[in-house]
């Protein structure tokens, strides 16, 4: 059976997911990174076997995720791509009418928007994190609420309180000064919750036309709390596809289908089974110039597989050897 | 010899021809600084000012890493080039600023140059920078007319023959012709920005050579004639307030409407011109939606995660819009 593998390795979680011949999805794996990207892609890819048929014959791989290069040697992906074209083209598939792409992510939000079924335009977060599914994190742990708990909590609010949502630290300590304050915690949350929803409009999505529909997909569209101060912001129905936490890795399974197709070759994939093997990252600092890029290098029993992190192209190309 | 030092930062990048033929043609020997490493932005940033800009800071590094290695270092205060248009601060006050952050430098050769107090002035500036080196006017007149010529051919070579400043300054330092561009290419994408921006390879993450590793003719600012950008800057905003103005919203204005598949701006944060020029690009492309634009604020961070992505993601909308999927 011809299979399509997608694999998106976030900052916070890893999603692997497989397409049959027809792109219909066939089996999905959703794991925290825990920092450790290797071992969670060799984890994934031994769970997501177990979904599979036994005739399962993998065509096609791609890798997304801020770990991309890191799981696409591992895997010996046909494709490389960026989470902004994955997350699009994914969408593209399960809601072609889809106009706007809202996608929060542990470390990332952006927002997408296409016209006539073409990526007309996108927005990233820069480079501060308030607005993230982190932030989120490390409020509900600081709260002692399971991130679980939280949107269950958000949603029994009935007077939320104005929560400062531009940064994470002014955010942080207007939380304290309202709960010292005396404010209820279901408050508190649904209003970092529109907090968290006022930043991203003000900061992402500023100057973008936001046309309907809108899909709202990532680990935080699990969040109703969310989902709701979406709605209640937009005011309209933001729509929550089925799988929105994997649509990173479904739309590297179908870019990984449409390269094979358009190439018309073999899969580089290694297999399912390369959990024996023994991956080792090192890194080391180049002194070929002034420069001393870090480099870090990805090594499989004791052969260099690729290298990364230079300012030049000097370690790009991998010599066994060790030296360039 | 007596040597000139000229820090590789800011000014340099537009400049540089003109400056080094002047000080040669009245026989001195001119030191410029090596390209930027993380020593030089660190060593101009721990003297400056956390608000100061990056650029700001690099231009300090440069002129730390020339002390000791020549004997007067030639910083300019360019007011203005053109009646009624105003420069940044930070250009204005560049010498002072200098003496008063690095009083080890050696002596600070500066000159006023301010077209708004009319040609007289400047001619008088010019005479009065010469006569460090020599008591004859007539050699000074004859440098400074030398130099002038050598700017204006090599900008009229960088608008004519279609190069890159680059690649002109490269072919320069090696002695050869700027070597052609290998084509072909999947898309073409104009690249905005200040030149001390876009060609400072540290700076900017090597910007330019990633897209055209992704086989993408890039295109720049210097690639267009004074008319064209002149024109578009009036189309764009009526006339340019600041003195740098063309290369952003007139490259910009000319770029989003002449067969370009994308426009990225690239801007340094806490650049205050750049952030309200570019945002007049941004507008210009959202009303004309018929080339995408992208701009790009960089800082001293060397993760360069976010903008490889940013730029994938880019090439990558353009090279899909063009398939029709």
């Amino acid at each position: 059976m011809e299979i399509y593998l997608g694999i998106d390795v976030g900052s916070v979680t890893t999603k692997l997911a497989a397409l049959d011949s027809e792109d219909r999805l066939i089996g999905h794996v959703y794991l925290p990174t825990l920092g450790k990207p290797i071992e969670m892609v060799l984890t994934g890819l031994k769970e997501i076997s177990k979904e599979l048929p036994a005739d399962a014959h993998v065509c096609g791989a791609g890798t997304t995720g801020s770990a991309r290069y890191l799981a696409g040697v591992i895997v010996g992906a046909d494709l490389v791509k960026n989470e902004i074209t994955c997350h699009a083209v994914a969408t593209m598939h399960s809601i072609p009418e889809a106009r706007t792409i809202i996608e929060i992510g542990g470390q990332d939000s952006k927002i997408i928007i296409i016209e006539d079924g073409v990526v007309t335009d996108f927005g990233m977060n820069t480079v501060c994190a308030a607005g993230t599914g982190s932030f989120l994190d490390h409020q509900a742990l600081r709260l002692g609420i399971d991130i679980k708990e939280f949107a269950r909590l958000a949603l029994e609010s009935r007077t939320p309180v104005r929560i400062a949502g531009r940064c994470t630290v002014f955010g942080e300590s207007d939380m304290i000064h309202k709960q010292q304050m005396g404010h209820r915690i279901e408050d508190i949350l649904y209003g970092l919750c529109q907090a968290l929803v006022r930043n991203y409009l003000n900061n992402v999505a500023l100057g973008k036309k936001t046309e309907l529909p809108i899909v709202f997909q990532g680990g935080v569209a699990f969040n109703q709390a969310i989902v709701k101060a979406f709605n209640d912001e937009l005011k309209t129905e933001v729509i929550v596809p089925p799988h929105h936490e994997i649509m990173g890795a479904i739309g590297a399974a179908l870019l990984a289908h449409e390269e094979m197709t358009d190439g018309n070759r073999d899969s580089q994939f290694t297999g399912f089974d390369a959990g024996g093997a023994s991956y080792v990252t090192s890194s080391f600092e180049c002194k070929a110039c002034p420069n001393l890029c870090e480099i870090a290098q990805l090594a499989l029993d004791g052969k260099v597989l690729a290298r990364w992190g230079g300012r030049c192209d000097l370690w790009e190309r991998v010599h066994p050897e060790g030296s360039p | 010899m007596f040597k000139v030092g000229i820090p590789r930062a800011l000014l340099y990048y537009q400049y540089y021809p003109m400056w080094q033929v002047f000080f040669e043609e009245l026989g001195a020997g001119v030191v410029i600084s090596p390209t930027t490493t993380p020593a030089v932005l660190a060593a101009g940033s721990s003297r400056l000012v956390a608000d100061t800009c990056l650029p700001a800071k690099v231009f300090i590094g440069h002129v730390i890493s020339l002390v000791g290695k020549c004997d007067c270092i030639f910083i300019p205060a360019i007011r203005s080039v053109k009646n009624d248009v105003y420069n940044c601060s930070k250009f204005l006050g560049l010498p002072d600023m200098t003496r008063a952050t690095v009083p080890e430098s050696p002596p600070i050769l500066d000159i006023d140059v301010d077209i708004n107090r009319g040609k007289r002035q400047l001619y008088q500036a010019i005479y009065r920078l010469g006569r460090h080196f020599t008591w004859n006017p007539v050699k000074i007149k004859r440098a400074a007319l030398t130099a002038w010529q050598t700017y204006q051919r090599h900008r009229q070579t960088m608008a004519g023959e279609k190069l890159m400043l680059s690649q002109v300054m490269e072919a320069r330092e090696a002695g050869q012709r700027p070597p052609a561009k290998p084509e072909p290419y999947r898309a073409t994408i104009a690249v905005i920005g200040h030149p001390y921006i876009l060609f400072d390879v540290y700076v900017n993450h090597r910007i330019v050579r990633r897209l055209e590793q992704a086989n993408i003719r890039v295109v720049t600012p210097e690639m267009l004639t004074v008319s064209e950008l002149t024109a578009a800057t009036a189309r764009m905003v009526g006339g340019a307030y600041w003195t740098y103005e063309e290369e952003i919203v007139g490259a910009g204005g000319h770029y989003l409407q002449n067969t370009v598949d994308g426009v990225i701006g690239v801007m340094a944060f806490g650049c205050g011109p750049d952030s309200l020029m570019m945002d007049m690009v941004d507008r210009r492309a959202a009303r004309l939606k018929s080339t995408p634009f992208m701009s790009i604020t960089l800082d001293e961070h060397t993760a360069e995660a976010g903008l490889v992505t940013r730029l994938e993601a880019f090439t990558d909308m353009i090279q899909r819009r063009k398939k029709g999927r």
